[in-house]
């Protein structure tokens, strides 16, 4: 219903591909790699459904055939919503699922109906205009009351306006057909709802290719755990495609290729035996020990999205869950109960044992909003009130999180992680709340194991009193990510400083170091969990700076491990002490390439480290 | 016709799952029944038009049941209410 203003894709190279139609142009776009992988395969557009709606009278004659038109699209709806709750029910679990209930009794809401069958019957209007004008009017009702929790359910309406006008269109997108072919469909479109990519066959399914979004939204991060390849971000990419074209999608490199000419495909075949060749090698090396030649040995643990994930965490070879983000159990629905999140982390925990699992507790706001829980329209969220700062505010919340948590912990191998601590003061009042959580439980009867605590290291307040820090922790825990943008007050989202954000900036270095040598004083370990941990070169400087541990999506584990078992711990400590005495991460980056580059090429890990880039 | 006036006492008020169990009871009874809820008065039977009251916890809501079953669904919606709609209560 809203039309986005959409910038142009960056245009790497464009030249016709030897063909005469105007159409089949060869065309490279790059994006954001937002779940590694390689795909080829045919176009299946994806409308996005946003169909242009106009407003026309019909005579008298037309009033029956628009009514059946209707009353059908409400029937096929009813089946498609009953089809997707079904295949969600065995995915995520019947709580998750109920919304599609929901959906189908907002669907047969009398208001809805009547007053749309009223509008074909008494105002003579296309049932397509009907539902435009009956249901538009209560998305902008539910959009006018101002709470999150209103804002989620005005998008559920705006999704069931979409598959009742897609129901309506004669030679609408009918996703079945894309799967006629031996080909698995490269679905494209503007944006996709999680609902959408919920409700597909992942095997049918080659890649999704998408104007909008980045590693880190909802899709991308569903995607990634069920091993679909995803390029995001492109921005118009669903405006230059048609249908049956051939699309090549690099999601570990963040590229599509539409129209791909005899070069292109040789290359994506070379590459993609070589990704297949390097994955069967990794495989066998999976259960090696991340150890240095010289005897140094790095834990390596996987971050997972999904509860679900734990399962597979193990077969690439992590010995622990280094992050769960516990925030995505508050995505999917109103806060959860205590039981349905004590159910998750149980599975997690479970699974795991005994390898440590560290659950971060719930780190709402920024760019992460939750219904229920985060205000809307701070003026700078990423400084607002987020993070721990909502925790200690909504007690109920909080205690609930960790109620969960103690109760889920029968292993005892659980480690808490508090994000965005700022001070002593958060410390304090976070563990006053985890020991008065856990008499309540004992009181109540249960038995309950004490739990690991240990603080994010993301602000660089928290640099600044590590040494305090460390006395009254079990754990370090470096997020890369918000600590350069603090450190280098670089926002990353925004695309005039990206090449600001240097994660080799010898401040944000130096941040690392100060952190682990106060931490190793105390006798804390250090981990790091942010997009750091799985570059190759930044896992070099982190393990050179001391870090002892390193968590990263499971796909890197395998070949992070590769890294550390060709390299010296000793050499490498060296290297960090000579770089943390650079000017500029430029310098940096180049001293690194100069002397790792070669090694790391040499070690068959390209298709799942992205490209080492000359500096 | 009977007007029962009830507590919201789950932690989350109603949203749209409780919006969903109040249209269960309401929507396949004879009655005519409404909400009404900080001086705006809607038909019970519709979920979106409970839903955009937009009823937080520990609200009193009034409902005005008129028909033949009108006992029986009063009743029911006592015992919703009385049940946090199987929630946590507040």
């Amino acid at each position: 219903m809203t039309t986005s203003t959409k910038k142009p894709a960056k245009r790497v190279s464009s030249s016709s591909g030897g063909s005469t139609e105007k159409k089949s142009v060869r065309t490279v776009l790059v994006g954001v790699p937002a779940s590694p992988g390689l795909a080829m395969g045919r176009v299946f557009p994806v409308v996005n459904r946003e169909v242009s709606v106009v407003e026309e009278s019909i005579p008298e004659s037309r009033v029956a055939t628009e009514e059946q038109l209707f009353l059908k699209a409400v029937t096929k709806t009813t089946k498609e919503l009953a089809k997707i709750k079904e295949i969600s029910e065995s995915r995520t679990g019947v709580q998750d699922s109920m919304i599609f209930s929901t959906h189908v009794m907002i669907l047969h809401d009398p208001g809805l109906n009547n007053g749309v069958m009223k509008m074909i019957k008494e105002e003579h209007k296309t049932a397509r205009w009907a539902v435009h004008v009956v249901l538009g009017a209560y998305i902008e009702k539910f959009e006018s009351i101002a709470s999150a929790q209103m804002q989620d359910k005005a998008m559920d309406l705006r999704d069931l306006y979409n598959r009742l006008m897609a129901a309506m269109e004669d030679s609408g997108p009918v996703l079945e057909n894309a799967f006629a072919s031996e080909e698995s469909a490269i679905l494209v479109a503007h944006e996709f709802l999680p609902s959408f990519l919920m409700a597909l066959n992942p095997e049918h399914v080659g890649g999704l290719v998408m104007d909008t979004g980045g590693r880190t939204s909802h899709v991308a991060i569903l995607a990634r755990s069920l091993q679909i390849p995803v390029v995001s971000g492109l921005r118009n990419v669903a405006a230059m495609v048609t249908k049956g074209d051939t699309i090549i999608v690099d999601g570990t490199g963040g590229m599509v290729i539409i129209n791909p000419n005899e070069d292109d495909i040789r290359r994506f075949r070379e590459r993609q035996e070589v990704f297949e060749r390097q994955r069967q090698e990794l495989f066998t090396m999976r259960q090696l020990e991340p150890m240095t030649r010289d005897g140094k040995y790095i834990v390596l643990h996987a971050n997972i999205e999904l509860p679900t994930e734990a399962d597979k965490v193990m077969d690439f070879g992590a010995t622990g869950i280094g992050l769960y983000r516990s925030e995505f159990l508050f995505f999917k629905k109103d806060v959860p109960s205590c039981e349905e999140q004590q159910e998750a982390y149980q599975h997690i925990l479970e699974t795991m044992a005994p390898n440590p699992v560290t659950i971060r507790t719930l780190d709402a706001g920024g760019d992460k909003l939750v219904s229920g829980i985060t205000a809307m329209d701070e003026a700078n969220p990423f400084m607002g009130w987020r993070s721990i700062r909502v925790c200690l505010d909504k007690e109920d919340v909080f205690c609930d999180q960790l109620k969960a948590l103690l109760l889920a912990n029968t292993k005892g191998n659980l480690r808490i992680l508090l994000p965005m601590v700022s001070g002593m003061g958060e410390l304090h009042k976070a563990k006053e709340c985890i020991r008065k959580c856990r008499e309540e439980l004992i009181e109540q009867g249960h038995d309950v194991a004490e739990a690991r605590v240990g603080v994010m290291i993301e602000v660089p307040a928290a640099v600044m009193i590590v040494e305090k820090l460390a006395k009254e922790v079990d754990f370090f825990s470096i997020g890369t990510n918000d600590l350069i943008q603090f450190t280098l007050a670089v926002d990353r989202t925004n695309e005039l400083i990206t090449d600001m954000f240097q994660p080799h900036h010898p401040a944000v270095l130096s941040m690392i170091y100060q952190t682990v040598v106060a931490a190793h004083k105390e006798g804390v370990r250090v981990s790091v969990c942010g997009e750091m941990s799985a570059d190759p070169m930044s896992v070099l400087l982190l393990v050179g700076l001391g870090v002892d541990e390193l968590s990263m999506t499971p796909w890197s584990v395998m070949a992070t491990k590769k890294i550390i078992r060709s390299i010296n711990f000793e050499d490498l400590h060296d290297t960090a002490l000579t770089v943390l005495q650079m000017d500029d991460a430029e310098s940096i980056n180049e001293y690194m390439h100069k002397k790792y580059a070669q090694t790391i090429m040499e070690l068959g890990i390209s298709s799942f480290v992205g490209q080492i880039e000359k500096k | 016709m009977i007007v029962k006036t009830l507590t919201v006492t789950n932690k989350l008020g109603i949203h749209a799952r409780p919006a969903g169990m109040i249209v269960d009871i309401t929507g396949p009874a004879k009655s005519d029944i409404s909400i009404v809820f900080d001086g705006s008065k809607a038909n019970a039977k519709s979920i979106l038009n409970v839903m955009m009251l937009a009823i937080p916890s520990g609200s009193e809501v009034r409902f005005e049941v008129d028909g033949d079953d009108e006992e029986q669904v009063v009743a029911q919606l006592e015992q919703l209410f009385h049940d946090n709609f199987n929630e946590e209560a507040c």
